[in-house]
């Protein structure tokens, strides 16, 4: 008997498959495992991963990594995906400064203006000339509420910025009431003297005056030149409970717009669109110059940095083959990000109109006889490059029950997405799409403003609930959900993710609702345009329906959406579409490396 | 004792002054009203009985230096947060949460260090 792995390397994840050959050729499939790739797919650094998920696999079945007789790694697709965002239009700067946030209890309503005046210096001030108070935390709130007292007679004070979070605290002790914005974390940043407009909104609204560019012209009194400059602050205060807009006339005032630029498509035909006209007609170009060369963007723009940014990252596995990066297809999607306000005290931000770009590259052959030849030298198990990824995806998805030939294999990985046909005859025809679950893990990570990728990759991968009391949660499709042990306090009140084993804790302050429609339209706009596109090009004379039946495999055909998103679309087209079950067991994944093993035996019986 | 206004309830017994008052600002910035009175009893239980009496159901005990933060339905000794010889921030943001408890908010950070500002 014989121990023989199958190994495939994707952009994000290393699946490996262990099997055992009779003399006899009967065969059975032991274990599987899955590990992270180690470095960008198809370089030396891969043979870590390889080896730790053999070794994974190897020990559910109680056997050494030296009993294996034989690994057989795919030929990888020869694509390497990357992702990149950039936005459409740059913020202009602008002569004022703003303060816009939601401290959860602001005090008083209404706007105010006048000229700010630390509390320190209050005895600079000088009666009637309109004065807005700022108090650092060094000050405790019957201290502030006891000086501003003494003075309120003789001075004209109109509104209070505060940096502890004591605004009704604050105005309880007061003797006159004004609106008090507090929780204003860089207060040392308020420039004193300059003329302040501050506004708090009546509860359950938002500002009205200074979410408006007349608004705040009327507070500040500024022309029709000036009042252009000041939307975007305007435009960025929209939806907040209070805010504070600064003039400062000193700024230097400079429009600084950078161009967005033009994407060229090199092609059968050489076409360019600018990447104003949105993700739609960049699609339609890209499509209209047929089989890509390359694809690169305007000097000295927005889209040419994004392109050259692709390029440098990809640049390590083009060395180790000594060739150029190459584009050869990529996938835009519209979506918003956050942009800086500049003049802001607080880092605010306002989304903007952006596009992102999934975009692949194709390489001549990734170097795996390398990776074979090392990983032999390091395991001393024989080890073959076998097989080509796609053919290698389809023997593998025919193994789930129900399926029948002409078989179409959707293989949704991270980086991208790969499509195959196979045919009763045995003919392969085979597509490589830019886009996959990495592309939707950016969109999901700038729209909702995370910090990091790894969050984003969370809330795109497990169902939320929102902890409503310390015994029960609302789960995102409305459904209740109660404890019998309470739940720990930290999660009080939060969204939270259910991950198998664990809650995780959202840090950011998101409504459910609104991280709910962002990820599903991230899904939707990548998978779905992508798996259209995808089987169109790999359809007999490229009509959908002449598929009958689609598996779905890859990480992200393990989502507990996507696969129903797809199902839906396609039904369009009499398509029955659905997340594979490689082996009858090992539901989406292994795939490739099912395919490996089962590819062994076709080649093991000829020799015979 | 039935107890019929809308308040967090706070049980008090030798309580330090200077803590009761950064709890008590904690909750009134939150905008929730409070009663505070002196009663017999350990720490939990203080807390305990505190939230159950609350209307709102939300409590707090305090003996001497040691304050506990309790909310209804939670066993006795269960508290959901407890502090011994605290500093003030930390009084204010436990005023802070037995008030947010209240409105359904998340919690203010009450153990580590406090949050620095500029």
């Amino acid at each position: 008997m014989k121990l023989i792995a199958g190994v495939d390397i994707g952009n994000s994840t290393t699946e490996v498959c262990v099997g055992s050959v009779g003399e006899d050729g009967s065969f059975r499939f032991l274990s599987g495992a899955s590990r992270v790739t180690t470095g960008t797919k198809g370089t030396l650094s891969n043979v870590h991963g390889i080896r730790v998920a053999l070794e994974d696999a190897m020990y559910s079945i109680h056997q050494p990594l030296s009993a294996l007789d034989l690994v057989r790694l795919n030929e990888a697709a020869p694509v390497i995906g990357d992702t990149a965002m950039e936005t459409i239009t740059e913020t202009i700067i602008t002569e004022s400064s703003m303060i816009g946030h939601n401290p959860s209890t602001p005090a008083g309503a209404g706007e105010a203006v006048g000229y700010l005046l630390f509390l320190e210096n209050i005895w600079k001030g000088k009666p009637g000339v309109p004065y807005i108070v700022v108090a650092s935390s060094k000050f405790s709130y019957e201290e502030t509420a006891a000086r501003l007292n003494q003075r309120i007679p003789e001075l004209d004070i109109r509104g209070l910025i505060l940096q502890a979070d004591e605004a009704v605290l604050v105005e309880n002790r007061l003797n006159k009431e004004i609106p008090i914005i507090d929780e204003v974390r860089h207060i040392s940043r308020v420039p004193e003297e300059k003329l302040a407009a501050i506004e708090v909104a009546l509860p359950g609204t938002s500002v009205r005056m200074l979410s408006n560019p007349y608004g705040i012209a009327t507070l500040l009194g500024l022309n029709a030149e000036e009042t252009r400059m000041v939307t975007p602050i305007a435009k960025s205060l929209i939806g907040k409970r209070s805010a504070v807009v600064i003039r400062t006339p000193n700024g230097n005032v400079r429009e600084n717009i950078l161009p967005a630029g033009e994407i060229f498509f090199h092609g059968e035909r050489e076409e360019q669109v600018s990447i104003d006209a949105g993700a739609d007609d960049i699609m339609d170009v890209l499509q209209k110059s047929g089989e890509i060369r390359d694809i690169n963007g305007q000097r000295d723009t927005n889209v040419g940095n994004m392109f050259e940014r692709i390029k440098a990252s990809m640049l390590d596995v083009a060395q180790t083959q000594d060739h150029e990066v190459r584009i050869t297809d990529i996938l835009a999607v519209d979506t918003l990000a956050p942009v800086e306000i500049s003049g802001s005290l607080a880092g605010e931000t306002c989304m903007e109109k952006a596009v992102g770009i999934a975009a692949m590259v194709r390489t001549q052959h990734l170097p795996m006889q390398k990776i074979a030849e090392r990983l032999e030298q390091e395991l001393h198990v024989k080890a073959v490059v076998a097989g080509v990824e796609a053919v290698m995806a389809s023997l593998g998805a025919m193994t789930t029950p129900g399926t029948r030939l002409p078989l179409a294999v959707l293989d949704m990985g991270g980086g991208s997405t790969d499509a195959a046909v196979l045919e009763p005859d045995g003919s392969v025809r085979t597509t490589h799409q830019a886009g996959a679950g990495e592309l939707v893990s950016m969109l999901i990570q700038t729209e909702l403003g995370l910090e990091s990728r790894g969050e984003a990759e969370q809330i795109k991968k497990y169902p939320m609930g929102k902890v409503e009391s310390l015994f029960h949660m609302r789960l995102e499709n409305g459904s209740m959900r109660f404890f019998e042990e309470s739940i720990d306090p930290r999660y009080y009140g939060h969204v939270v993710l259910l991950a198998k084993n664990e809650m995780i804790r959202i840090e950011e302050d998101i409504p459910m609702e609104k991280i709910l429609e962002v990820r599903r339209e991230a899904k939707k706009k990548v998978f779905v345009r992508n798996a259209l596109r995808a089987l169109a090009q790999v359809a007999p004379g490229h009509d959908l329906r002449k598929i009958p039946n689609v598996v779905l495999v890859g990480g992200s055909a393990e989502d507990f959406e996507i696969p129903e998103m797809l199902t839906e679309a396609l039904a369009e087209y009499r398509i029955v579409c659905g997340r594979g079950n490689i082996r009858g067991t090992e539901g989406p994944r292994n795939a490739v490396a099912t395919g490996l093993l089962m590819s062994y035996l076709t080649e093991a019986g000829r020799d015979r | 004792m039935v107890v019929n206004k809308p308040t967090i309830i706070i049980y008090t017994q030798e309580a330090d002054e200077d803590l009761l008052r950064e709890i008590c600002a904690g909750i009134e910035e939150e905008g929730v009203l409070y009663e505070i009175r002196p009663r017999e009893g350990g720490l939990d239980q203080l807390a305990y009985e505190a939230a159950r009496e609350s209307m709102l159901g939300s409590g707090i005990g305090i003996t001497g230096q040691r304050i506990a933060m309790q909310m209804e339905r939670l066993p006795e000794g269960r508290n959901v947060f407890e502090l011994d010889h605290p500093r003030f921030w930390q009084c204010r943001n436990l005023g802070s949460n037995s008030a947010r408890a209240v409105k359904k908010m998340p919690f203010k950070p009450v153990y580590g260090q406090e949050e620095i500002r500029e």
